[in-house]
């Protein structure tokens, strides 16, 4: 009869049970920090910005997602001739 | 100063010279070379305080944005799909999003330059979308539908 291996776990430091999250300032707890969400929406494209700001308010990590809606045309043309 | 979206100018000329190449083609000879590789593509990003548009022939460093594990001249333009047609109209876009990762761009852009990174550096377009900075973040650009609608490049 096969034996199941027994699986042995690493015992986690207490920094590692914190959910962390990178910022301007290193490694800081996600518990710690503020998101501000925001959204942008018009006919060119949809953009949502991720803010997350620590105690003194300081944004400390921002990021950017743009979906572009629409790209740029041309318009051909020709001309009669004669 | 302000960027606007636009395909530039010089690109349309340049298209009926043939600079650009964006999907594979088997071509008459009218040299030696009939079967050339495609072209790789470029996006650059502006500072909103930067003027491109219409006007834009080639990229610049000028204008372009600075900061932490940003590469001046961007990134590169993931292209897997030649352009094809929808109806009337010719189409293109990136199949890729364009992704700058884990970058600190502390100056407000709101810009990106499509720009053809085998032929000179010659520009292609200019997209807006609004002022953005970006802090130990990520910034990507999700492209359009590729369709006559939509497509980031549309030959109507």
């Amino acid at each position: 009869m096969n034996q199941q291996p027994t699986l042995t776990q690493q015992p986690q430091s207490p920094e590692q049970q914190i959910p962390m999250i990178w910022t301007s300032k290193g490694n800081r707890p996600i518990a710690g920090l503020t998101l501000q969400p925001e959204w942008t929406v018009n006919d060119d494209y949809i953009k949502f910005v991720e803010r997350w700001r620590d105690e003194s308010g300081e944004v400390v990590k921002e990021s950017a997602h743009v979906y572009d809606r629409k790209g740029v045309h041309l318009d051909g043309a020709v001309a009669a001739i004669g | 100063m302000a960027n606007t979206q636009a395909m530039c100018t010089s690109f349309k000329g340049e298209l009926l010279s043939g600079y650009h190449q964006f999907g594979a083609a088997t071509l008459t000879s009218r040299g030696s070379l009939t079967a050339p590789t495609k072209d790789s593509f470029k996006a650059a990003l502006y500072l909103a305080s930067a003027t491109i548009n219409a006007a834009t022939t080639a990229y610049s460093a000028t204008g372009e944005v600075t900061g932490t594990n940003y590469t001046a001249g961007g990134v590169a333009v993931t292209n897997a799909n030649d352009p094809s047609t929808s109806g009337t109209t010719a189409i293109w876009t990136p199949s890729a999003s364009l992704v700058y990762t884990n970058v600190t761009l502390s100056t407000a852009f709101d810009a990106v330059l499509i720009y053809n990174d085998t032929q000179g550096d010659r520009a292609v377009s200019v997209h807006t979308f609004g002022s953005q900075t970006i802090t130990a973040g990520t910034f990507t650009l999700t492209m359009p539908t590729n369709d006559a609608s939509n497509a980031l490049i549309r030959l109507a």
